[in-house]
Parts: structure tokens; sequence; C-alpha cells
């Protein structure tokens, strides 16, 4: 009873260290059930899991293995250790847990995404295309950054596939509304790479006309057709930019943001007018 | 070592006490439920209301009504501005448990009574009235408006219960808008301890369900709701309770996730992120976004809320996190620079509230109080007081002067958590429970007071502050343009050019807003009537020189 106490002591004092709150206090209390059923695997695969969500990544693999060796067999053990492995850049490891997983359960989005994000990694870019392309068809609420993912991805396998990329982006307007501002923007950020240099003044265009304040758009506009030598269109936005700011109410006139961007403004018009 | 072990025990129980519920305190609340809501006749193959009805998404013309029922059955809102009327009616004839109704083609700002059931009875109903919707006021609209703010509520106990009962006391005794709570705003951990459905159904729809039938809830994800939002497909309890706006349909930008939107109420614009699953990085998808959201509205306040606070030192510690380091470093420098007035955060079960703040995005011990215009970071005189009019001065935001924000940690409306308590930047720090409203109201000068009150569990109300905003009612508004070269009448619908006798006018051409040139003319007038409204780059090219101007069009 004694050592008991002693242990708790010790598990209180090594608890000031951590910073997580209550995930420590779980921790702790699980640390305690543990030394109470030391041969109990599920408390091992939940103190790991809890490691894991405090980012102690070596201490919840080591829950996970000893967990495993106490004979869990549960698909979701390996789930987490691909996770970890995954998280730690251990990427050969990630793809063999995750692999084991997917034999049992073949249809999990979660885990066939995590697989895609490995095999990107190890630059089986093809065959993360293929995962990931699963994911999109079968995921309920596809997010803007899993397009976004997806779309790097493509690029990945191939810098001059830009029609796959920008075909994913269209699925992704579709799929998740025509205005969802970050596909937009990655839109635009295509475009300019690719040189496609009407669609991404179109599209710079799209952006002005959705929006009601429309300075800050403006000036990205200006400074683009700027660097494509169009000093006169150049012209014709800052001006617009310009006006734009004028006719703010006046508390934005002293904001940090348009002061920054009057100057930013000052700078590009100094810079297009030797252009001109 | 004695006294360790003891305060381990402590921090056990506190810890535990999650997982109680007062099964007589459930039952009292089933039957006032009861008593205030008539639940349908009870027949042996009736169809039972489990969940609701609770409202969602609301804008000026709409509002989403969700429900749960026992037994699939259609989905049937009747609706009316007359209590004893309630004609009107959206109806889907899907078969379903979940019910999520889009009641539209409302008038802004008015009260609608409803009741909810399926195609061949009324399933649930409010006979005292105490079932409305309130349609939000047009964006832009000055009124009063008051939000109920919770953080970290879902323990499902009395403490949450005693919180609750403290507000609802406080509404209803309330002098302006006498019982009308226009939102509630949650900052997540809705519902411990892994907000799963079961724990929502105890600790929110429970708790909150008389408030939830007149008030349109929002929320954004805490780390404790994000355990099973994260599950499988990309759902879970947390998105698939609430409802909210992805592609702007309460005004601001499309997100196109519920993980992170923004809507307007009045003349507010509300920002919610996820501090907890999305990219906190600059040049991610929710940086972006908000970025561009933040920078695209005209409302005269803006308030945010996310889970993860900007500066606590109560059961986490914004030195160390790296969740809240991120939103601080990343987030709060853009959000700042472009206005924001109110950060709502939860997290740490306790009341931390700041002081009237620009510009501090270190540590806790690198807060300086001085003015930000002598380096430091509080904003104007009052800015390092207590925000009191009783006291060292309400804090001031005028057109010249426009930064200036409080940031307030309140995670205490389920359980508190201690915790050290001394983060510098805190005019006020509570291990507390409590509850926060925030108030906004025309301040008799043509400005508005936008008040916080923490309401203790024990009905005290032991902080608040006020931030007033001066010059709200008075819009520069540029209905004439003129310069030295061109002036336009709206009257008339004529530009005219005017330039200097040693030169002669050319050419005039108008650029529309998108670099498109839309007209030509070599005349000093020029009627503009018919053109679009708008702004115009005008071009006038004379023999000597050529001059750009710009002219809104109205
Ligand atoms: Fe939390």
């Amino acid at each position: 009873m004694n050592r008991k106490l002693i242990v708790i002591a010790f598990l209180f004092l090594s608890v000031q260290m951590f910073s997580h709150g209550n995930l420590s206090e779980r921790i702790l209390i699980k640390t305690i059930e543990i030394l109470e059923n030391p041969n109990n695997y599920r408390l091992y695969y939940e103190r790991g899991f809890l490691y894991q969500q405090h980012v102690d990544y070596e201490e919840a693999l080591a829950d996970y293995v000893k967990s495993e060796s106490l004979g869990n067999s549960n698909k979701d053990l390996k789930l987490r250790m691909a996770e970890i492995h995954y998280l730690t850049e251990d990427y050969c490891n990630a793809l063999a847990q995750i692999e084991i997983y997917l034999d049992v359960d073949s249809i999990d989005v979660i885990a066939k995404k995590l697989e895609a994000k490995i095999l990107f990694k190890l630059k089986a870019y093809e065959k993360s295309i293929k995962a990931y392309r699963y994911v999109m068809n079968n995921m309920i609420d596809v997010r803007p950054e899993d397009i976004l993912e997806y779309a790097n991805i493509i690029l990945a396998e191939n810098n001059k596939n830009y029609e796959g990329a920008l075909d994913v982006i269209e699925f992704g307007l579709q799929e998740l509304g025509p205005n969802t501002l970050s596909l937009q923007l990655k839109k635009l950020e295509f475009l300019k790479e690719f040189g496609q240099v009407e669609n991404a003044i179109e599209q710079y265009n799209y952006f002005i006309l959705q929006y009601k304040r429309k300075e800050f758009w403006y000036y990205k506009k200006a400074k683009y057709l700027s660097e494509i030598d169009k000093p006169f269109e150049a012209k014709i936005a800052l001006k617009l930019a310009t006006s734009a700011i004028a006719n703010l109410d006046s508390k934005y006139q002293h904001m940090t943001s348009i002061i920054e961007l009057k100057d930013q403004i000052k700078n590009l018009e100094s810079l297009n007018n030797q252009k001109l | 070592m004695i006294k360790k072990s003891v305060l381990l025990l402590l921090i056990l129980s506190t810890t535990l006490s999650f997982s109680q519920t007062a099964s007589n305190q459930v039952a009292i609340e089933e039957l006032n439920a009861a008593i205030n809501y008539v639940n349908l006749p009870k027949e042996t193959n009736s169809i039972a209301v489990e969940r609701g009805p609770y409202l969602q998404s609301g804008t000026p013309t709409s509002v989403v009504v969700k429900w749960r029922t026992d037994v699939g059955t259609e989905s049937v809102v009747n609706y009316g501005t007359q209590l004893s009327s309630l004609s009107k009616n959206e109806t889907n004839t899907t078969l379903t448990t979940e019910h999520e109704v889009t009641v539209s083609g409302l008038e802004p700002n008015t009260k609608y009574y409803f009741n909810i059931g399926n195609k061949s009875k009324v399933l649930s109903e409010s006979v005292s009235g105490d079932m409305y919707i309130i349609t939000a006021p047009t964006a832009g609209t000055k009124q009063f408006v008051r939000a109920w703010i919770l953080g970290d509520a879902g323990t499902a106990n009395n403490n949450q219960r005693n919180v609750r009962d403290a507000y609802y006391k406080y509404v209803d005794a309330a002098s302006e808008n006498t019982g009308k709570t226009d939102m509630m705003l949650f900052l997540g951990d809705n519902a411990y301890s892994t907000g799963t459905d079961v724990e929502y159904q105890n600790a929110f729809f429970d708790i909150y369900d008389d408030m939830f039938k007149k008030s349109v809830a929002w929320s954004c994800l805490g780390n404790h709701d994000g355990k099973t939002a994260d599950s499988a497909k990309q759902s879970g309890p947390y998105y698939d309770i609430f409802t909210f706006p992805t592609a702007a349909e309460a005004g601001g930008t499309a997100s196109g996730t519920e993980a992170y939107y923004s809507f307007d109420y009045a003349n507010i614009h509300f920002i919610i992120l996820d501090s907890h699953h999305t990219s906190r990085d600059i040049g991610g998808a929710m940086y972006n976004w908000t970025q561009t959201d933040i920078q695209n509205t005209t409302q005269d306040w803006i308030v945010t809320l996310f889970h993860h606070p900007i500066y606590t030192k109560g059961s986490h510690d914004s030195d160390t996190e790296d969740r809240l380091i991120e939103m601080r470093n990343n987030f709060m420098p853009m959000m700042e620079d472009n206005g924001v007035d109110l950060i709502l955060n939860g997290h740490s079960h306790s009341y931390e509230r700041s002081y009237f703040l620009n510009g501090h995005y270190g540590f806790a011990n690198t807060f300086n109080p001085d003015e930000i215009t002598s380096g430091g970071h509080t904003v104007g005189a009052t800015g390092s007081g207590d925000g009191k009019a009783e006291g060292d001065g309400i804090y001031q935001k005028t057109n010249e002067t426009t930064e200036g924000a409080v940031y307030i940690t309140t995670g205490s409306a389920g359980k508190i958590s201690g915790g050290d308590l001394d983060h510098q930047a805190m005019s006020v720090s509570l291990n507390k429970l409590g509850s926060c409203v925030m108030e906004v109201e025309d301040d008799g000068l043509g400005g508005q007071n936008l008040t916080v009150k923490f309401i203790r569990e024990n009905d005290k109300v032991d902080d608040y502050f006020t931030i007033n905003k001066k010059g709200i009612a008075l819009k520069s508004k540029a209905v004439t343009h003129k310069s030295d070269v061109l002036s336009y009448n709206s009257d008339n619908g004529l530009v005219s050019i005017i330039v200097n006798t040693n030169e002669r006018l050319k050419k005039v051409k108008f650029y529309n807003n998108i670099g498109k040139k839309v007209k030509k003319s070599r005349k000093a007038v020029v009627d503009v009537a018919k053109m679009t409204k708008g702004t115009y780059v005008v071009e006038i090219i004379t023999n000597k020189n050529t001059y750009t101007e710009s002219v809104i069009i109205e």
C-alpha cells in the first residue's frame, strides 16, 4: 500500500511536467489502472491512444506494441500503429500496418486515406492516386482540404498534369459548392502556374465580382498583370483598388490591413509606371 | 508526499465526475419538459420525439429545424406569426428518424411560432408559445443583440445545470429584450468525454432543450467533440447534430466545410474556426478562408470563436501547447489587423478575460501593459484597465483607433479545473463555474456598446466589461464624385470632363471593375445613366496628357 502511494506520488510529480491538462490526468489514471491490471491489452491500447493525442509518439508506439504482444488483434490497433509510424515519418512500417488493416477492412475511408498519404510519401504516386480516388468517391463529407491534397498528389505524380489537378478542383467545387474559397484560390494558383493567362485573369475577375469588398482582389490582380507585362491593365486595376479603399467606411482607412495595402499599391504603382 | 497524493485524489475525483449524471435531476428535467411541452397524446403505436426540435443555421429568411423521432416518419413543420394559427408548413415526405427541415421564405426579424410532427399529427408543440423562430435581422441592422456563450459545458451534471439556470434567471429578469436570447454560442467540448450521440443527448439536448426550441445554436469543434467527429467517413455525431452554413448561406464567405464557417447577425460578423482538427498553418485552407472572410465583411463588429484559447494559464497553458500557440501566432496577427473585436475560447475550465489588447503574440511573461503607442500591448487610455464604466473606464474603439480586442477563455460552463490562473494579459482570472452573455446595444451617441458579463452558477455577475465603438451611425458615403478633371452627378447621370484651357480633350474611355473597356466618347459631357452601377476607371486623354480617374456610377 505504501509502495503504491509512492508510485502514485511519483506519477503525480511527473504529471506536472505534462502540459495538456486533462489528457495528462487521463494518462495518469490509465497508468494506475495498468499497475493494477498489467496484462490487460485494452488498457495499453487506450493509454497508447492517449499518448498519441498527447504527441508522445514513442510512448504511444511502445504501448501499442505491448498491447499487441498481450494478444490484441483488433484492427484498430493496426490503424493506430500505422498513424504513429506515419507521424514519425517511418513510412515503410506505416504501410505494412495499414495494409494489414485494409486486408481486414478494405472499405474504411479513413484507413484508405492514410494509405494514400503513406504511398505519397513513399513516392508511389500512381498507387496513391488510386487510393485517394477511392476516398473521394466514398467519403460522405469531403472537405476542401481533401480536395487540395488530392490535387497535389496528382501533380506530384506528374507535374505537367495540370488538367488532372484542375479536374480535381472542379470536382471539389461541384461537391462542396461553387464558391468554396480555398478551392477557387487553388484554381487561381494552378492557372497562374500553368501559364493560362486569360483563365487566370478570368479567375481574378471571378473574385472581384463575387466579393463585396474588392480592394484586396484588385491589388492582387494588378500585381499579376504587372508581372505578366500588362502594365496598362495593371494601372486600371490599381486605380480600382485605390477607389475601392477610398469608398470604404472611415474606420477601414485606419485599419492596419488597409494601411499596408495602400503601401503595397503605392509601391506597385511606381514599379508598374516604369513599364508603361 | 501525502499532501500531493491527496491532491491527486482530488484531480481524479474531478475527472471522474464527467461520467456521473445525477439521475434524480434528470428525472426532474424530464418532468419539467413534460409540463412545458405537450409531446403528443400517448397511444400504443404513437411516435415519440426523442430529441429537439432545435434550431440551426438561422438567417434573415430561413432556419433549419431538426429533431429525432423513435420511429421513421415524415417531417412537418407548421409555422405562423400567430400561435393560434400556424397556417404555413414545410413538409418532407421521406420517412426518417433524423428530421431536418429548412423553413425558408421568412421575413427578417420576425417571430414565427412553430410545431413539429408528421403528416397525420403534431408530435411536439408548446401551448404556451415557447417554441418559436425569430429570424435574424438583415445584415447591417443596428439593434440590441444578446448571445449566450457556453464553453466546455458538456458534463451533464449539476454544475452544468446550475450555470444554465443562472443564465435563464438572468435573461428572464433582463430589462432589455426580456427573455430573448438571439443565439447560443458553444465553444466546443459540448459533451464529455468523447462527444458520442448518447453523451450529446445527456449533456446537450437534455440540458438546453427549452432554449433550443427558441434560439439558434452555433458551435465550434472542441477536442472532446473531435474524438468521435473524426470517425470513418469524416462525419460523426458533432457533424450530424449540427447543420452549419458551408456556402455562405448566412452571410460571409463559402468555406465548403462545417468545420469552419461564418455568419452575420444584425451588424455583427461571427467567424467560427476549428482549432482542433484543421490545419492552423498560415496559407492553409482555413487561414486563407479566414483572411478572405474577414477582409470581405463590412459589419460593425467582428466576433470569432474557436476552442483552443489564445491566452490561458488555467487547466491548459497557452505558452506550451501547440494548438494554442499556432492559433495565436498564425491567426491573431491577421485577424487583429483586420479589426476583430472579441475572441471567445474555451478548453481551460476557468474564466480568464484579457485587457484591451493588440499585438501580443508571445508568451505570458512578454506581455507589456503599456499602450501600443508606447510599445506595449494595450489599446487606448483605458486599455490596461478593467473595462468597466464604474471602474477604470470602458474600452474604446473609434474610426481612428481601430485596434483593440478582448480575449475571453470561458470554459467553465460544466466544470472548473483550476490552474495557476496568472496569465499577465488577463484582467480577470477566476476558477469559477459560469457562462457569458454578450450584449450589443446603442450607446445613445451614435455608437454602440458591446458588453460581456460572466454569470456565475450562483447567479452573481463576477466580471463584465464594455467595448464602445464610436461613429457606427456615421458612414462615409460617396454619392457624388468630384476631382479636378471629372465630376459626376447621379441626378442627371452625367459625367463632365474638365480639362485645362490649354489642353484639348481627345478621348474619354470607361473601364469597368474587371478592367474591360465599356464606353468611349469624345465629348466633355458623357451620359452614363444607362451604364451598370458600379466602379469605373475613366481614362481621359488630351493632346498633352492622360488622366486616370475613378467614378462610382449609382
Ligand atoms: Fe477542450
